[in-house]
């Protein structure tokens, strides 16, 4: 899928935007609060609906003015506009495909499918195994309806089940206790399943990771993602190993009033050379991990829905050395259309381009082709 | 902008109303203001009757004018096999099918800790008597395929097999006349793991 234009109206920075990208790289580069993130985010609004940093639609709109207005040109087999705009006055987002109203976000989300490279996926490799799990849920949600779907009735389940035991904690009642069994059960039949989809996963993914690290960096080292529900690996053993953590843990789940056990407390242990990233790794291997773990998912997402996301890359070029930056500039070409971000022009001359590359400078918002 | 107020009262109270905004609430309060007296006159009286005269069984809970509904009444019907549903509204939508010929039981909702409904406010204990007393062979659970729903179902599932009695669930999968590409993954992929010899 190709990105052939945008039209930005009163969008952060950008009071009137008009851009034509090019279908392979397209670096924008501009000092710091000049609008080049912002294109990235006017991009990713077009693909998700949503911002990118989680700020709201409010936030978007230029100072002084009532509304802020995105229009895309996507190509893939067919051309798809996208327009979406925002009112202050009615705080209303309106979504339109090819002229028609889309009234559910969900109705556009995996249609125009985005990877994104930002600052913030620091937080992947150094984080708690909650921001792995939400990466990895992103990623298999964004190829699988029905990963998404048992997701959200698992989430449901957790929030009554925490419910149900907090009340149990609070006054012990033979009536609340006698429902515990079937929110057990229900959190069985749903946690297992997630389970299986994770191993399935991540057993195909490490495939990805591994090869695009090997793009990413020269040396030797092996990269893993390691995932097992409590000591187990196999798909058939997950519902009675669950079972039996969930008979163990009863009592201290009555007594301390929560969900102990099950897939939403699993680890993703990132492994490198063996050993553990996050305990043993050095900034730049995690930054490597990072990065490579981005490039994995495009190319999963590109062989599992059959089409190339939209790559987006924000500012990742100021932390590498130039060696790197021209491995990874050499592996963008493999990606098809990218948008990368640069604050200057540094590492810009140890890039692989090609005369198809665009070179786009923004300045107080505004965009100058160089 | 200052409205008289009978109408505004009579917006607010329309409002109330579940799928009614303001602006339909006073699309409808104008209508009736100009409808005739007589017609405004039915529609109150039906209204009030609904309250007044409509009770809930005392054996199954469904909406009725006796103690006992129609349903529960019939001669016709199948005494062995009970339905379990959510809301009377859902006896409606199976009747509707004239697919099934056997006794129902309203719960009145679903298991819910987050908003503390209990198996002490649904009419459990209820559907438990009428196991004891009647001759039941099958218990159909037809509640919402949601995660409340489930739940609920296991949670009755587990009481009532011990006493001997067949338990089924109503099938989930693709609508009739749909086509199959346009169903959603999730629903697809379940009916193709339910799916049936023929």
């Amino acid at each position: 899928m190709i990105l052939k234009s945008i039209y930005l109206k009163n969008f952060r920075l950008h009071k009137s935007s008009v851009l034509e990208f090019s279908d392979e790289l397209n670096y924008i580069v501009g000092g710091n609060g000049q609008g080049k993130t912002t294109i990235l985010e006017s991009i990713y609004y077009l693909c998700t609906t949503k911002s990118l940093n989680g700020s709201s639609d409010y936030e978007s709109v230029n100072f002084n003015e009532e509304f802020f207005e995105i229009k895309g040109k996507f190509f893939d087999l067919t051309e798809n506009n996208v327009v979406i705009n925002f009112i202050n006055e009615s705080k209303r987002k309106n979504i339109y495909i090819d002229e028609k109203q889309i009234y559910k976000s969900s109705e556009v989300i995996g249609k125009f499918p985005v990877v994104t490279l930002t600052q913030s996926d620091h937080a992947v490799t150094f984080g708690s195994p909650g921001d792995r799990r939400k990466f990895i849920d992103s990623v298999i949600s964004q190829t699988s309806e029905t990963y998404l779907k048992i997701l959200i009735e698992y989430n449901k389940t957790l929030k009554q089940r925490s419910s149900l035991l907090s009340q149990i904690k609070e006054r012990y009642s033979p009536v609340l206790v006698d429902q515990l069994d079937a929110w057990s059960e229900a959190l069985l039949k749903n946690g297992s399943e997630i389970v299986k989809h994770r191993l399935k996963f991540i057993d195909e993914f490490n495939v990805y990771v591994s090869e695009a690290y090997k793009n990413v960096m020269e040396e030797s080292e092996i990269p893993f993602i390691d995932y097992d529900f409590y000591g187990s690996k196999k798909v058939d053993e997950i519902k009675d190993r669950f079972n039996e953590e969930l008979t163990t843990n009863r009592n201290d789940e009555i007594r301390r009033g929560t969900n102990l056990v099950g897939p939403h407390r699993d680890e993703f242990q990132f492994i490198l050379n063996g050993k553990e990233l996050r305990k043993y790794g050095s900034q730049g291997q995690h930054k490597t991990f990072q990065i490579a773990l981005r490039f994995a998912q495009f190319f999963y997402m590109k062989d599992k829905i059959q089409k190339s996301p939209i790559f987006l890359m924000d500012d990742v070029f100021g932390e590498l050395d130039s060696y790197r930056a021209k491995k990874i500039s050499h592996y963008l070409k493999e990606i098809g259309q990218a948008f990368i971000t640069m604050t200057d022009f540094t590492n810009y001359k140890f890039l692989a381009r090609n005369e198809k590359d665009k070179l786009i400078e923004v300045s107080e918002g505004k965009a100058v082709y160089a | 902008m200052l409205i008289a107020e009978p109408l505004q009262i009579a917006i607010e109270e329309l409002s109330k109303l579940p799928g009614i905004g303001r602006k339909t609430a006073q699309r409808l309060a104008l209508h009736v203001l100009k409808s005739d007296i007589n017609n405004v006159n039915n529609l109150l009286n039906s209204l009030k009757d609904l309250k007044e005269k409509i009770k809930f069984c005392k054996d199954c809970f469904n909406i009725s004018t006796d103690d006992l509904c129609d349903i529960c009444k019939s001669v016709k019907r199948d005494r062995t096999v009970i339905c379990v549903v959510e809301e009377a509204s859902d006896v409606i939508a199976i009747e509707k099918t004239n697919e099934y010929n056997g006794l129902y039981h309203v719960l009145g909702g679903v298991l819910s800790p987050l908003s503390g409904t209990d198996p002490e406010s649904l009419k459990i204990k209820e559907l438990f008597d009428r196991l004891e007393k009647e001759k039941i062979n099958e218990i159909i659970l037809a509640l919402n395929p949601d995660t409340e729903g489930e739940a609920t179902s296991l949670f009755l599932a587990k009481r009532i097999k011990p006493l001997g009695i067949n338990v089924t669930r109503i099938a989930r999968g693709l609508p009739i006349g749909g086509d199959l590409e346009f169903a959603d993954e999730a629903t697809i992929g379940r009916a193709v793991i339910n799916r049936s010899s023929i």
